[in-house]
């Protein structure tokens, strides 16, 4: 089982929880886990897929091949936005 | 206890580099941070600095009021990368970066950097850096209240 944190607009797409509490069944990657967020919130998939939303595991934005262990700190990212220019 | 101890009482006793970098809710006093940055070495001669304010139009549309959220822990990560990299490619003497969250009423106070160099256009040429990357790189996102109704600002050009 890992814990995502979620900000900003993926925290309303999955209904305003802060937090998703996912089990990975097949395979640990990055791209597993965007796989059974997909399954379960398809609009936040979508942005995922589509690299809107990104994954950060351990305050670091990941790739999809990075492998997701166990005390983990992952959080799903949308766009940053500090204000225009 | 007057009101001035207890001032006193609240600050931190030294100016360690925690507080060049911080994300808080509250406001902050440009002249304090402004002191902060000029204690830190005699060497200074040019200081530029970015202060960003809350407007109240965004793409033709009135704002009422903003929100920012921020990923604690990753934010503060982040904007000690953008001091420390300002630091290092730019040849300044130093670099405070602060930015709010939470809610703020239009015309306050969000976001300062202040670049701190022996000549002006290393500190032109670091804080205009360190305020576009911030933009780019560090988990703050922004909730615009309007009177339609609240949007998650998704874009920074």
């Amino acid at each position: 089982m890992v814990t995502i944190q979620l900000f900003g607009m993926t925290k309303m797409l999955a209904g305003n929880q802060g937090t998703l509490s996912l089990s990975l069944h097949d395979g640990k990657r990055v791209k597993d886990l965007v796989s059974v967020i997909d399954a379960a919130y398809p609009k936040i998939g979508e942005l995922l897929q589509k690299k809107k939303v990104l994954v950060s595991v351990n305050q670091e934005i990941a790739h999809e091949d990075l492998e997701v262990n166990d005390g983990d700190e992952i959080a799903l990212l949308p766009p940053f936005a500090g204000g225009n220019r | 206890m007057s009101l001035e101890q207890v001032t006193k009482a609240d600050q931190p006793a030294t100016d360690d580099e925690a507080m060049l970098v911080r994300v808080q809710r509250e406001d902050f006093s440009i002249d304090e941070e402004l002191k902060r940055v000029r204690r830190r070495s005699k060497r200074i001669g040019g200081i530029a600095m970015f202060l960003g304010t809350a407007r109240d139009r965004s793409k033709g549309k009135d704002v009422d009021g903003i929100t920012f959220e921020h990923y604690e822990g990753m934010a503060q990560k982040k904007l000690r990368e953008i001091r420390e990299r300002a630091i290092k490619d730019f040849g300044v003497i130093e670099v405070l970066v602060l930015h709010r969250y939470g809610e703020i009423t239009i015309g306050e106070n969000i976001v300062l950097i202040i670049a701190a160099a022996e000549h002006r256009a290393e500190a032109f040429r670091a804080c205009q850096w360190a305020i576009d990357e911030l933009k780019q790189i560090t988990p703050i996102w922004k909730l615009e209240h309007t009177p339609e109704g609240e949007v998650w600002v998704e874009e920074h050009p």
